[in-house]
This record gives structure tokens, C-alpha cells and sequence, in this order.
């Protein structure tokens, strides 16, 4: 599902972020990515989605090389992923259902259609008694939980998260990585990154370990 | 699926104009005003046209007459403008006519004249040609005729008339034009930075679309609407205004502006030009938005 081969980057000279990384993760697989802060890892999930071009290597995500795409055509790659960010990135001033559904309003969906999927993916997140509230008047916890039913609504094949518990309590964070495990057992591939060693343990996987931009390979646990 | 998109777009322009609705009414007011400023001038070149096309259609040639003279000398100069083949229709005008004329198209005037204590106006004859399109040399040479009596002290030919107001309307338009012109540039220049501002504004937002997949055409659409929506705002707002003027300023001014009403007549613009002026308003709002999101909306 995701293909990287011989992948460098170099933000400014002498310093590479991420150094000769190879890998490849599996359809359906829950993988991990960790490391410390300033090991790669978000370079990684960005070169994933391709917000970031690597200085020299080649992704294939879902068959499809990412990097020969024009950038006008990024999106068709970027429809069959969701994507979940540490700072959430919701629409503060918007209800909870708008967020969720301006993934689908890109697609152009019907509004009925769009009701109904949007509701589906709030009940997953046990947010759908909130659908009509703004989501600034949400806790972190629950605005984490709007974000990842914006990134699941339109049924992904891969999701992408980058430190999705890093602004949350303890408690927060374990329920979210259920929520993580909950929709890979639906069959999206996942891909998350974490320095949380704690619930790294906790939930088991597949975990690649980044240091210095160079993956380190299956970290010991 | 394109009716859902459209109402999407609309929706987002709508959203957004009233979301940062006082840059907009800021844009709008400078839109307004350079277009009032094109549609006053046209409005005034129009009226200057139609005036002159109306006065060269119906050509007319005015002789004084030398008042001092008994009106049996003076008769021969009608009975030989009433003879040549050029001549339409003719109209003897006698000094007091002719003094009633003024006071009424100069009411301003009107002590000037009274406290002269004689009526300074000569009788004259006012002479409409039959056919609008005869040549100048035709009408030069009648005249001449005519000028070789005695009785004949002056003579006036508003064809002269005619021209100088038309060269005005093609004055006014040109005129018109070139404000118009500089203004509609400020107004292109003010929609492209209200529309950098929303760009910058709705970054986050802009992010978010990149990111579940959305099309360059549906983040840049909303926004080219928008700038479409209020150039074409302005545009239309600024008829009613230059509406409102032409019927305002004549009662307004009152008596005072004499024969200058008459004159200019306070015509509107025609149709096509208040087309125009909401098509090339928001024609301006899209060009200003589209280079705003070119160098803004970097996607």
C-alpha cells in the first residue's frame, strides 16, 4: 500500500532530515513510526501525503507513484488517505458537522448521502450527539475525535497520523489509539507517528524507529 | 453534481462577503465611486450627442434682420428665402418674442436686460432646412445669398452649433474614460488585496481542502466569485446612484440652470451602457481576484 524506496531529504545543507529510508507498509497493517523530536518522523508522513518532495528517492502509495503526479493532480492521492494532525487543523469557527463534511463537499457528494456518512463517522468517534456544535466549544479529546472522523468519513484506504495524541492527557490519548486499532480493523491501513514509548507498549504493532533521519528498523520493546 | 458545486461556490462567496463585510464595503464604496464617476461623464456625453444629433436633423439658419429698417425693405429677404428649393420652413421672430424668449431661458439674466430700457433684440427670421443632409457648400452658398442684402445684419447656422456640441460629447466620453479609467485601475487594485487579505485570512482553511482532496478549482472558485460579486455590485450600485443624480441634480439646481437644462436634458444611460457597467464591474472584480489568488494561493 505504501512504498518507500532509497527516500533522502535535505531541507538546508549540510543536514538530512530523513537519510537513505526504505519501507513498506502492508494493506491493512497498523504501523508505527517513533522516534525522538527532530528524528524524521514528520517528514516522513509528509513525504507520505506529499506535502514534502523528497531531495531523491520514489513512494508509491496505492500503485501509483506519487512523485511523477503533476501538482494540480495531488488530490487523487490525497482522497484515498485521511489525514490527523497533533494541533487537530478543524475549522474552530464551524459545527461539528461541517468539518467532518467539507471532506466530502470536495468530492462532491449529495447532501443526503453526505448526512448520513458524516453521522456514521460521528458515532464511531462517540461524537454524534455533538454534530451540531461548534467545534471550538469542544474539548481537546473530542476535537481530536472531529478530526479523525473528518479523516475516515470517506472510507480511506490509508490513514495517516502525525502525533495525533500529542496534545492530549493520558487517558485521552489511550482512547484515541483504541479508536486507531477500532478503524484498522475495518481494513484502512494506518500509519502512525509517536514518541509516546508508554502507549507504544500498550497496543503492540508494527514499529519503525527513526533516529536522525535514518530508520532504525523494528524498535525493542 | 454541478448544481451542488454551484450552490457550494455561491454559498462560500456569500459566506465569505459578509464574514469580512467591512473590507467589502470598503471595495464596494471605491468600486461605486469609480463607476459613478464613468457613468456620470457618459450620461453628459450622451445627452451632448443626442443634443447635437437632434440640432443636425433639423437644421435651421437664423438671419437678423436690421431693426432700424422700415419692415417693407425687410420683406424682400423672406420672399427670397421662401423661394429657394433648400427651404423647409420659415418663421419671422419679432423683438419681443425674441425678449420673451431670453427672459424665459435666462430668468438670471432678466435685470440686465430690463434695466437696459430698450429690447436689444433685432427681428429675425428662423429658417429649418428641408433636408438634414444637404452639403455645407449648398447651405454656405443660400446664405451667402441671402447675406448680400442690405436688410440682413447677421446670420447664424447651427450646424456650427451642432459640431462644437458634439466635439464636447466626444470631450465628455474621453474625459470620462480616462477618470473612469484610473478609477476602475484602483478598483481592480482594492478587490486584488481585499481578496489577498481573505486568501490569507481563510489560510487555514485553504490547508484543510488541500488536504482531504480537494481540486485547485474548488479552493479558487468561492474566491473568484466573490471578486466577480462585488465588482458586479459596485457596478449596479453605481447606476442607482448616477439614476438618482440625473433626477436629483436638475430639481436640485432649480431655475438656475436657464437654457443648460434644456441644453443637456438629463438623459440616462442607455441599457447597453448600465449592462456594461455591471459586466465590466464584475469583469474588474474577477480580473483583480484572479490575480490575487495567482500570486496568493499558492496550491
Amino acid at each position: 500500500m505504501i512504498e518507500l524506496f532509497h527516500v533522502w531529504k535535505q531541507y538546508q545543507k549540510p543536514l538530512w532530515a530523513l537519510s537513505d529510508v526504505s519501507l513498506s507498509v502492508k494493506k491493512g497493517e497498523f504501523c508505527f513510526i517513533t522516534g525522538p523530536s527532530g528524528s524524521g518522523k514528520s517528514t516522513l508522513i509528509k513525504i507520505m501525503y506529499r506535502e514534502v518532495v523528497p531531495t531523491e528517492g520514489q513512494i508509491i502509495i496505492a500503485g501509483k507513484n506519487v512523485l511523477k503526479l503533476p501538482s494540480h493532480r495531488i488530490y487523487t492521492i490525497r482522497r484515498q488517505m485521511g489525514i490527523v494532525f497533533q494541533d487537530f487543523r478543524l475549522l474552530f469557527h464551524k459545527r461539528v458537522f461541517d468539518n467532518v463534511a467539507v471532506a466530502l463537499q470536495v468530492l462532491g457528494s449529495p447532501v443526503r448521502d453526505m448526512k448520513r456518512k458524516v453521522f456514521i463517522a460521528l458515532r464511531m468517534v462517540n461524537l454524534q450527539n455533538k454534530i451540531w456544535e461548534e467545534a471550538a466549544s469542544l474539548s481537546y479529546g473530542e476535537q481530536q475525535r472531529v478530526a479523525i472522523a473528518r479523516a475516515i468519513v470517506n472510507n480511506p484506504r490509508i490513514l495517516l497520523a502525525d502525533e495525533p495524541t500529542g496534545n492530549l492527557d493520558p487517558d485521552l490519548a489511550h482512547e484515541i489509539f483504541g479508536l486507531f486499532r477500532e478503524i484498522n480493523k475495518q481494513g484502512t491501513t494506518v500509519v502512525l507517528c509517536t514518541h509516546d514509548k508508554e502507549l507504544l507498549r500498550r497496543f503492540g504493532g508494527r514499529v519503525l524507529a527513526l533516529h536522525e533521519g535514518k530508520l532504525l528498523g523494528r524498535e525493542p520493546r | 453534481m454541478i448544481l451542488r458545486r454551484s450552490r457550494y461556490f455561491v454559498r462560500e462567496a456569500a459566506r465569505n462577503l459578509w464574514h469580512f463585510k467591512t473590507r467589502h464595503a470598503i471595495s464596494l464604496a471605491i468600486i461605486c465611486l469609480s463607476f459613478v464617476i464613468l457613468g456620470v461623464f457618459l450620461c453628459l456625453s450622451n445627452n451632448l450627442r443626442e443634443r447635437a444629433r437632434a440640432m443636425a436633423q433639423n437644421l435651421a439658419v437664423v438671419f437678423y434682420l436690421d431693426g432700424n429698417m422700415p419692415a417693407a425693405e425687410r420683406l424682400p429677404v423672406e420672399e427670397e428665402i421662401r423661394r429657394s428649393p433648400l427651404v423647409g420652413s420659415v418663421r419671422e421672430v419679432a423683438p419681443d418674442e425674441a425678449s420673451a424668449r431670453f427672459l424665459r431661458d435666462f430668468p438670471d439674466l432678466k435685470e440686465i436686460v430690463l434695466n437696459l430700457g430698450l429690447n436689444p433684440f433685432p427681428p429675425s427670421i428662423e429658417v429649418s432646412l428641408k433636408d438634414p443632409s444637404t452639403p455645407a457648400e449648398a447651405i454656405l452658398g443660400f446664405i451667402e445669398g441671402i447675406k448680400r442684402n442690405p436688410a440682413v445684419r447677421d446670420v447664424q447656422f447651427n450646424r456650427d452649433w451642432a459640431d462644437k456640441i458634439a466635439s464636447l460629447g466626444r470631450i465628455a466620453t474621453a474625459i470620462g474614460l480616462f477618470f473612469g479609467g484610473i478609477l476602475v485601475l484602483a478598483a481592480f487594485i482594492i478587490i486584488s488585496n481585499v481578496i489577498k487579505l481573505i486568501v490569507i485570512a481563510r489560510k487555514s482553511e485553504i490547508e484543510i481542502l488541500r488536504l482531504v482532496g480537494a481540486t485547485n478549482t474548488f479552493i479558487r472558485v468561492p474566491f473568484l466569485l466573490e471578486g466577480t460579486i462585488l465588482g458586479a455590485a459596485g457596478g449596479l450600485l453605481s447606476i442607482v446612484l448616477v439614476f438618482g443624480l440625473i433626477r436629483l441634480f436638475p430639481a436640485a439646481a432649480g431655475q438656475t440652470l436657464g437654457a443648460l437644462q434644456e441644453l443637456i436634458g438629463f438623459r440616462f444611460l442607455t441599457f447597453g451602457q448600465s449592462l456594461a457597467l455591471v459586466v465590466g464591474g464584475g469583469f474588474v472584480g474577477f480580473l483583480g481576484s484572479l490575480s490575487s489568488i495567482a500570486r496568493f494561493l499558492r496550491i
